[in-house]
């Protein structure tokens, strides 16, 4: 038998499978619920963030249908009436983010947004209606996120002005 | 070391029988963790003994490499297409996790193939040696040198799958092998 065969034969008895000292298995486990833990809020986040994405997509939708709408009927000017919808304070949202979206659930839900009376205004409220929502769910999640209040104000604002083209508006 | 029922050495566990590799798979897809468990204690073993050798029977860093493999493992088993046996995939991967460790490593200075050559003295006979006697001299290598000669002589890989895993030419495998049996051999006949 020549060297390279012995000690080949020699070498290849290493090759055992060898069991730790120690379960390795709890720590392991422990890892994988950390691991998975960590996938599910990425996954939350991403949700949110997907969410935002298609409240902006319907609400620029909306808002053009919206202007599309204004330029082709021009109507009178409305006064201001009472109910004119004020504009989220970026303050208050972020120092009381839970208590102010219920607020600012309440104040929707007094306004009662009046569907428009032109069918064609219809879906676009709605749909500014939703992405208002949506907003203010995000904002719940993000209540530090300064550019939400921005885009719940530029919603509102817009749904406003759709009411107020409507002829029974005020 | 798959399919049927397994032992388990570890003491105070005793394993029951359980089920072969591809169901355990598809259920840990799924987001069993006791169904992966089972693979776990199935294969650990050969895992870990492969680690060991690869970090130079550092018994504590072998515990970490391994604990490392099993999480990569369970974080790309979705990716594992069946084509090979569950066991290989598995083992594959721990090697990996092991190199990549030690290409972390920039601790050891890369020398010249022909350096490496001269450093290993030439042929040298064969020398045998106790179990325990080669395990302490093939700690004592070089990292990537000991890397080539567990893999080559000990765990069976080719040259090429070396060169690959390691990130070096070929020559240079064979060169580090040349130069790890000449070290190793020298260690043996002084013990």
């Amino acid at each position: 038998m020549n060297n390279e065969f012995l000690w080949r034969n020699q070498m290849r008895k290493q090759a055992e499978a060898v069991e730790p000292a120690h379960d390795l298995w709890p720590a392991i486990a422990a890892r994988l619920s950390a691991t998975a833990a960590s996938h599910r809020r990425s996954r939350r986040s991403q949700l949110g963030w997907l969410a935002i994405a298609a409240t902006l997509v319907v609400a620029g939708g909306a808002g053009l249908t919206a202007w599309r709408w204004q330029r082709a009927v021009p109507l009178p000017p409305v006064a201001m009436t009472a109910t004119d919808a004020q504009p989220v304070a970026a303050q208050p949202v972020v120092a009381q983010p839970v208590a102010n979206s219920g607020a600012a659930t309440a104040e929707l839900t007094a306004l009662d947004w009046a569907v428009p009376d032109d069918p064609a205004l219809v879906a676009s409220a709605q749909n500014l209606d939703s992405a208002s929502a949506q907003l203010q769910d995000a904002l719940e999640q993000r209540p530090d996120a300064v550019f939400l209040v921005g885009l719940l104000n530029r919603t509102n604002s817009m749904r406003l002005r759709l009411l107020r083209k409507s002829p029974n508006a005020g | 070391m798959h399919g049927a029922a397994l032992s388990m050495n570890v003491p105070g566990y005793e394993v029951p029988l359980r089920a072969d590799d591809t169901s355990l798979v598809r259920r840990s897809v799924a987001g069993d963790t006791a169904a992966f468990e089972q693979l776990y204690r199935g294969h650990v073993g050969r895992v870990h003994g492969a680690i060991l050798r690869l970090v130079g029977m550092d018994r504590a860093r072998a515990e970490e490499l391994t604990q490392d493999a099993f999480v990569r493992a369970w974080q790309k088993l979705s990716g594992f297409r069946h084509e090979s046996a569950f066991s290989t995939w598995l083992y594959r991967l721990g090697v990996n996790t092991a190199l990549m460790d030690l290409r972390g490593k920039h601790d050891e200075v890369a020398a010249p193939d022909d350096e490496l050559e001269f450093a290993a003295g030439g042929e040298v006979p064969f020398c045998a040696g106790e179990r325990s006697d080669i395990e302490r001299a093939v700690s004592k290598l070089p990292p990537r040198a000991r890397a080539v000669l567990v893999l080559h002589d000990v765990e069976g890989w080719k040259h090429e799958e070396i060169a690959n895993e390691l990130g070096m030419a070929v020559g240079s495998s064979k060169a580090q092998l040349h130069r790890a049996r000449g070290l190793l051999r020298r260690a043996l006949a002084d013990s």
